[in-house]
């Protein structure tokens, strides 16, 4: 009986030991980042300079976007409008603590979310934040937002990979210590070296499955490459296509191709003939193949658009079919009084190393409705300043942004950044209906108008959204196949 | 002798302030400055304009020259391009780095140079000589990005022996570096001794050869205490310019090399701020560059000044 005792016991004692194990964090998860603000590295996400491989980990945001592209709560539980969308309520979780063991409340937000407005730190993010005039504590789980603008997709804004939020006053010291309510606390920032990452035990959505995280400096390319390689590093997400070889069949890693809302593209100046006409800028976009560009540039790695700039996985991107129309593009050029043809000069510079190659590939493709391109090559260090926005045809890229961001930042006519100088009234409307429209299918609607408008008068040719190359050693598991900002990094385990 | 030195100090002072103007002039006509690259799409109004209030950037070229040298003589690079951090601050590591590097390079590869250059010119044409000149010269031949890439294939991706490229923090104790760099050292060596190896051969080859040695065995001196006593020490004097060049390549040169193993050095540097477009640190890095080549040369011409007597009389004899 006795012995009968020892041996039950025995095995409780296991079972319990190795039930409190599979619930532990446990062994190391590392990646690179190539340190491509040097110097300025730091971890304050608002700033320029942000390490965002370790913010992702150690601080949230208010509202997230989940697989679909619709937002879903993170420190937000829920959020309501006021009928004209110019008034937001967010009630707050509760019961949320920083790593340095401050409570999570109203004042946080307040703080995080009036620190991107501040010009002495000049975030890159402002411009999420322009349209809130206003944050108002009405208790300590709620905020009230004021926009100077109705605005039903304002939750929307708030999914920014940026927009984190950070114990109150915590802005001087916030770029070393990363501070945040996120699964991960920040052990050692080194941003040259290693930075070291702990699990947070007390995480609200549980406890991470990896106890450490280690995001390791290594600018070069090849170096990240080998890195993977020898495992060093269990995840890179800067494989170029080239090297995608190296990788497929290979039972150490996997590989998966995940799409992006990045988008290269070219822009014909709507305020400069030839391309004042709309007719004109129209042929040029159907005389351009985009499939082959996707094929030639991008080794197939991408998702072609119809010279919409709303990202693939978005919920209002608008779904159309536009191959190439030689014959169209000519009967155009005649009718805008061209019927020989017209030339051009496309300005490129390897700032964006694919802008050379997709100019040489429309070069050939353009050929064939009768418009003569010339490629002009510029230098990538004064490229933003001196040729875009400057000359009548140059190369763009933009990163993902949401639906009314990108249309509003790129296209609205009092935009700063409407590189292609386009104006219209229909357009316009268009995005301010949608923004204050609070019933989904009509706003959808309008965003879709907005971007059937682009097809017909666009200045600006985007061939496709480019996807991004993930490989990771196979010891890691449960990591979300989806863009980096919208990992659960909780979620994830490595053997 | 005195004014021999002061001349050869003049000589690289001026080389020093040339290399100063022309990076500085290089980085001038750029197109676009440190501000334009730094904003990107934001480079316009408040923005620049604060930016360039910050980097002094606002007055003219020949007035931010000045100032610039006028911190550098003092030992002050200046700060980075955001303006937050200290370039000196930012170069300590990386120097001491570099030279924990060089210095187990140049300890591994130069006595195995010397020796295989001895051997090759004592052996000359004979099976010793085929053998190692072969191997030299295939090492020589091979560019170290080939090098560093097949290592690192082999020894750390099949036979897993070490690990690939260089993960350490920036601060990093020597007794922390040390075990990560056997792999880049290898490489540094394979080249920098096959050099070394060739220079040493035919400078024993001239020397067996010439008159005085010929006359030597003549007379029937022992052929080991000839090597020893006649033909080294004439043989090794022309290898201190050698050994000096290579020590200037290795603190600063090895760029190539630092990147593939991902080594915190001078050389990585280089590249990252390149990259970064962080002006200002490429500036103090060619300077600091330039300083070691010129410091090291001169200390090897006084070297070899010293240690030969025929330059020493001929000298005095002036």
């Amino acid at each position: 009986m006795k012995y009968m005792l020892k041996v039950f016991s025995a095995t409780l004692v296991s079972l319990i030991l190795s039930f409190s194990i599979a619930n532990a964090s446990s062994g190391v998860f590392k990646l690179s980042h190539d340190l491509g603000f040097g110097k300025d590295t730091n971890l304050d996400a608002i700033t320029k300079g942000r390490l965002f491989q370790v913010v992702i980990m150690t601080q949230n945001r208010l509202v997230r976007k989940n697989l679909d592209g619709v937002t879903s709560p993170e420190l937000a539980t829920e959020w309501s409008a006021n009928a004209d969308a110019t008034e937001w309520t967010f009630k707050l979780r509760k019961g949320i603590y920083f790593h340095d063991g401050s409570a999570f409340d109203a004042p946080d937000v307040k703080y995080s979310l009036e620190r991107v407005k501040d010009p002495d730190i000049g975030s890159p993010a402002k411009k999420s934040m322009s349209s809130v005039t206003d944050i108002e504590i009405v208790d300590a789980h709620t905020v009230k937002m004021k926009l100077n603008t109705s605005f039903a997709d304002f939750p929307l804004l708030l999914t920014d990979y940026r927009l984190r939020m950070i114990p109150e006053g915590s802005g001087d010291t916030i770029g070393q210590t990363g501070i945040g309510t996120g699964p991960f606390m920040v052990d050692k920032f080194d941003p040259e070296g290693t930075t070291v990452l702990k699990a947070n035990p007390e995480y609200w959505e549980g406890a991470p499955g990896v106890a450490e995280v280690h995001v390791i400096a290594i600018p070069d390319g090849e170096a990240r490459v080998q890195a993977l390689l020898t495992g060093q590093i269990d995840m890179n997400r800067y494989v170029p296509f080239s090297q995608k070889r190296i990788f497929d069949n290979n039972p150490k890693f996997n590989v998966s191709v995940v799409p992006t809302g990045n988008w290269r593209g070219m822009v014909m100046r709507t305020d400069t003939a030839p391309f004042d006409n709309p007719k004109v800028r129209k042929a040029v976009r159907l005389a351009v193949d985009r499939q082959e560009l996707v094929d030639l540039v991008m080794g197939g790695a991408a998702t072609v658009s119809c010279d919409t700039p709303v990202a693939p996985s978005d919920q209002y991107r608008l779904k159309m079919d536009c191959p190439q129309n030689v014959s169209k593009a000519k009967n155009l050029l005649r009718e805008a009084g061209y019927p020989n043809g017209i030339s051009m000069t496309i300005h490129v510079s390897t700032k964006e190393p694919t802008w050379p190659t997709i100019a040489e590939v429309m070069q050939q493709q353009l050929a064939k409705a009768n418009i003569k391109a010339d490629i002009k090559m510029t230098p990538s260090k004064s490229y933003w300043k001196e040729t875009w926005m400057k000359k009548a045809v140059a190369m763009t890229r933009w990163n993902e942004r949401p639906a009314d961001s990108i249309l509003h930042e790129a296209y609205h006519s009092g935009a700063k950044w409407n590189e292609s100088f386009y104006k219209s009234s229909s357009f316009d409307k268009n995005l301010a209906d949608a923004r204050g429209q609070l019933d989904f299918n009509k706003r959808k609607a309008a965003y879709q108008n907005a971007q059937k408008t682009l097809w017909e008068e666009t200045g600006t040719m985007i061939p496709y959204h480019v996807s991004k190359l993930v490989i990771t050693s196979s010891r890691v598991k449960d990591l979300d196949d989806v863009e980096v900002f919208s990992i659960q990094w909780h979620k994830l385990k490595v053997d | 002798m005195i004014f021999l030195i002061f001349k050869r100090i003049l000589l690289g002072l001026i080389t020093l302030f040339i290399v100063s103007l022309i990076t500085f002039a290089g980085v001038e006509v750029l197109p676009g400055d440190a501000c334009t690259t730094y904003l990107e799409r934001e480079a316009y109004g408040a923005a620049l304009e604060a930016c360039y209030q910050r980097l002094g950037l606002n007055v003219p070229a020949y007035e931010r020259y000045l100032s610039w040298a006028y911190g550098v003589i003092q030992g002050d690079f200046g700060y980075s391009l955001s303006g937050e951090m200290k370039i000196n601050d930012v170069l300590g590591p990386r120097v001491k780095n570099s030279m924990v590097l060089a210095s187990a390079s140049i300890l591994i590869g130069i006595p195995i140079a010397l020796l295989l250059g001895i051997i090759t010119a004592l052996w000359r044409d004979k099976f010793p000589d085929i053998v190692i000149s072969t191997i030299t010269i295939f090492s020589m031949t091979i560019p170290e990005f080939i090098s560093a890439t097949l290592l690192i294939l082999i020894v750390a991706i099949w036979l897993e022996w070490l690990p690939g490229i260089v993960i350490v923090p920036t601060g990093a104790s020597i007794s922390e570096l040390l075990p990560n760099i056997i792999l880049p050292v290898i490489a540094i060596s394979m080249i920098m001794t096959a050099h070394m190896a060739r220079m040493v051969r035919s400078s024993v080859i001239q020397v067996m050869s010439s008159d005085y040695v010929q006359m030597a065995i003549l007379k029937g001196v022992p052929y080991w205490k000839m090597v020893f006593k006649h033909v080294l020490p004439n043989a090794l004097l022309p290898a201190i310019n050698v050994v000096a060049l290579t020590i200037a390549w290795l603190l600063g040169g090895v760029v190539v090399t630092e990147v593939v193993f991902n080594y915190p050095g001078l050389g990585r540097l280089v590249i990252e701020s390149i990259s970064n477009r962080d002006l200002p640190v490429v500036q103090a890095l060619a300077i600091i560059l330039a300083s070691i080549y010129v410091g090291i040369n001169l200390l090897a011409d006084l070297m070899t000044l010293m240690l030969n007597p025929r330059l020493k009389s001929l000298q005095i004899k002036k």
